[in-house]
């Protein structure tokens, strides 16, 4: 019944195309978040997605229901806004009895609801504060019940923690996902922050220029990504990516780096299809996962950044740059040559020409 | 190690500045600020407290005396009771309440109206903006002369009448009693209507578009949106509007002195018109002050309400 579809939808403004046709299915009770940076179309998808905009074409379904003409107060759904959008000339009971009020319940029924919603969300001991001084998690929480007062059966939040400092971040991340559990709506959560999404979501749709890149569980967006661009903007920092050329050796098919020299041998699964793509390839691995060995990529030191629990080490420069992020201070020093290999399983391998990830056939 | 440092910094700031005691300091700035103390006193201090020294005289500029030795013509109150009983007084008074109470809501409600309209985009919006606003930058007395002409027996509104009715129609409208307060308050319900407008227009852009949004996602329609985000976010601002109105409205003079010169009869005379005629012709000035400072103390009430109003409304920031 809440789950949302999208088919085909394309939102252009003008000559500017927002969203070059999107096909997304989000199931009944999943949190789904859509990332990307900004300008990639995922605010516009949630606009449509709550009726604010129209689409150019494609539909929109929920659940069966075609949303087409559908007004949006009209469509069940709930929107937090990025600030929240609080009535700030009323108290958080007006707030909260909002959406009753308009669609004329009974009095003693908006109060039964309000009542019910303010013990759910804590916020019973605050209901007759006025909303313009409020503290902002608890904003977020007024916004929220505002919102599952109507118990809509989808969600939608568009960046409701980009005003929010980082440390508090962290907190407003889990109570977020809690009452996500409480409500078990439909969520669709627009972020440009990894963080956000790689925590909370159950599946992460990555979009980019009006493009959906890839759609999958946040471990399965990190560990297989399904082109350049998910590799680099998935992690901090992205996925390593040097160009080469596939070559056959002695120990098996590997990648010919050029002044980098060759890479260890592929693992068996990737090789043949990566024997099969002609022209250059783009060899990557993740930054946490590059061991200090024997035998590898000898590169020297460019940069050191010491953060604490994690040393992040910038090794070559230019095009031929590789970051390997470390658990432990690993002494190493600018200037100094260290010789770093990724684990064979961890290797992605892409086609330069079509950006595309090479799958093990 | 604290006494060091003091010292030092005292030395420090010793060479910039002489050091200034607190009492040297206010004496400084009072000298600073005299030149606009003085003018400050000139223009608001001294024409008040010369008012209130004439209003207790029998003096006119006929008398022979200069306005320092009206103390020569001393009655005390009795300018103060005639005015109690001076019931051409009294009827200006209730006349100026009429135009007001008419003429301020109409202002307002055309006003918020042509706001709501302009709030939104439509092609010739800024053609219409410009037309709309052309009324208020019209020197007052023109205007009076438009009208003047306009409801001429023989004049264009007459005329657009007989062409609607079809049969002539010779309506006097400024030498009948009743119609000619109706055509001087149309005078100025055309001239200040684009100043309310301008006003609330600058309150209706203010109001939060996110909000607006989330109250339409929360189901309310287009009216529950005006009544419950929009009024109550406009309030400081209606307030100040309708406060402008209501005390430009009660001083109402040029347009009307022009219109219909207080008549016929005294069908037109506002408290304006009735100061402006006992000054220029009856020439009793120690009662024209005491007139003037009366409607001063009303319209001051007035104001310290409406700023009270204000400072409350402020208490809950749109």
């Amino acid at each position: 019944m809440s789950a949302i579809h999208l088919q085909n939808l394309v939102k252009e403004f003008g000559d500017f195309t927002a969203l070059k046709t999107m096909d997304l299915d989000i199931a009944d009770g999943e949190f789904m978040a859509l990332l990307g940076p900004s300008g990639c179309g995922k605010s516009t998808t949630m606009n449509m997605i709550a009726g604010m905009e129209e689409p150019t074409s494609g539909k929109i379904l929920f659940g069966e229901r075609d949303m087409a003409g559908v007004p949006m107060g009209r469509r069940g759904v709930g929107f937090v806004f990025q600030n929240y959008a609080i009535f700030t000339h009323m108290t958080v009971r007006q707030n909260l009895a909002y959406g009753p009020r308009m669609r004329g319940a009974a009095r003693a029924e908006i109060d039964r609801r309000v009542g019910a919603i303010a013990e759910m969300l804590q916020l019973a001991p605050l209901l007759d504060r006025k909303s313009d001084r409020l503290s902002v998690n608890i904003l977020q929480r007024v916004a929220i019940g505002r919102s599952a007062i109507m118990e809509p059966a989808i969600f939608l939040l568009d960046e409701p923690l980009s005003n929010v400092d980082a440390a508090f971040r962290a907190v407003m991340r889990t109570e977020l996902k809690q009452l996500q559990r409480q409500f078990r709506q439909t969520m669709v959560y627009v972020t440009h922050d990894q963080l956000e999404a790689m925590t909370m979501a159950d599946r992460i749709a990555v979009m980019d220029h009006g493009v959906l890149q890839q759609v999958g569980t946040p471990l399965e967006v990190y560990n297989n990504p399904a082109n350049v661009f998910v590799a680099r903007f998935i992690g901090a920092p992205g996925m390593n990516l040097l160009k080469g050329r596939p070559a056959e050796s002695d120990r098996g098919l590997v990648i010919d780096l050029g002044p980098l020299g060759v890479t260890p041998p592929l693992p068996d699964e990737i090789a043949p299809p990566v024997r099969a793509t002609r022209g250059e390839v783009l060899y990557g691995f993740r930054p946490e996962q590059v061991a200090l060995a024997e035998r590898g990529l000898s590169m020297p030191v460019s940069f050191v950044e010491r953060i604490g629990a994690r040393t992040i080490v910038h090794l070559g420069e230019g095009e031929n740059a590789v970051r390997a992020v470390f658990e432990n201070d690993v002494g190493l020093s600018i200037g100094q040559t260290a010789v770093v290999a990724p684990p064979a399983s961890s290797v992605r391998v892409f086609d330069a020409a079509t950006g595309l990830a090479v799958k093990a056939g | 190690m604290s006494a060091v440092t003091a010292t030092i910094l005292e030395n420090e700031m010793g060479a910039r500045t002489k050091p200034a005691t607190p009492d040297e300091g206010s004496r400084l700035g009072f000298r600073l600020t005299l030149p606009a103390q003085i003018l400050v006193l000139f223009i608001s201090a001294f024409p008040l407290l010369m008012q209130l020294y004439i209003s207790v005289t029998d003096w006119s500029p006929l008398s022979g005396a200069g306005w320092w030795n009206a103390w020569e013509m001393w009655n005390s109150f009795a300018n103060y009771t005639d005015l109690a009983a001076d019931t051409r007084f009294w009827s200006a008074l209730q006349r100026t309440a009429i135009v007001m109470l008419v003429c301020v809501p109409a202002e307002f409600l055309l006003g918020l109206a042509l706001a709501t309209l302009f709030a939104d985009e439509f092609p010739g919006k800024r053609i219409f903006y410009s037309i709309l606003l052309m009324p208020m930058m019209v020197v007052p007395a023109v205007a009076g002369y438009m009208f003047f002409m306009l409801f001429q027996s023989g004049g264009p509104v007459n005329d657009i009448l007989s062409r609607i009715v079809g049969t002539p129609v010779t309506i006097a409208w400024l030498s009948d009693p009743n119609l000619a307060l109706i055509a001087v308050m149309i005078a100025d319900i055309w001239q200040w209507t684009p100043l309310m407008f301008l006003i609330l227009l600058a309150g209706l852009v203010g109001v939060p578009e996110d909000q607006m949004k989330a109250a339409t996602l929360l189901g309310a329609n287009a009216w529950q949106r005006f009544t419950t985000i929009v009024l109550p976010k406009m309030k400081t601002i209606i307030i100040i509007a309708l406060a402008i109105r209501v005390i430009e409205n009660f001083k109402i003079f040029d347009t009307l002195y022009i219109m219909t010169g207080g008549g016929p009869g005294v069908a037109t005379e506002t408290i304006s018109v009735y100061i402006y005629k006992v000054t220029t012709q009856d020439l009793i000035w120690g009662y024209v002050a005491a007139i003037a400072l009366a409607i001063l103390i009303v319209l001051s009430i007035v104001a310290v309400y409406a700023m009270k109003r204000m400072a409350k409304a402020r208490e809950v920031p749109a």
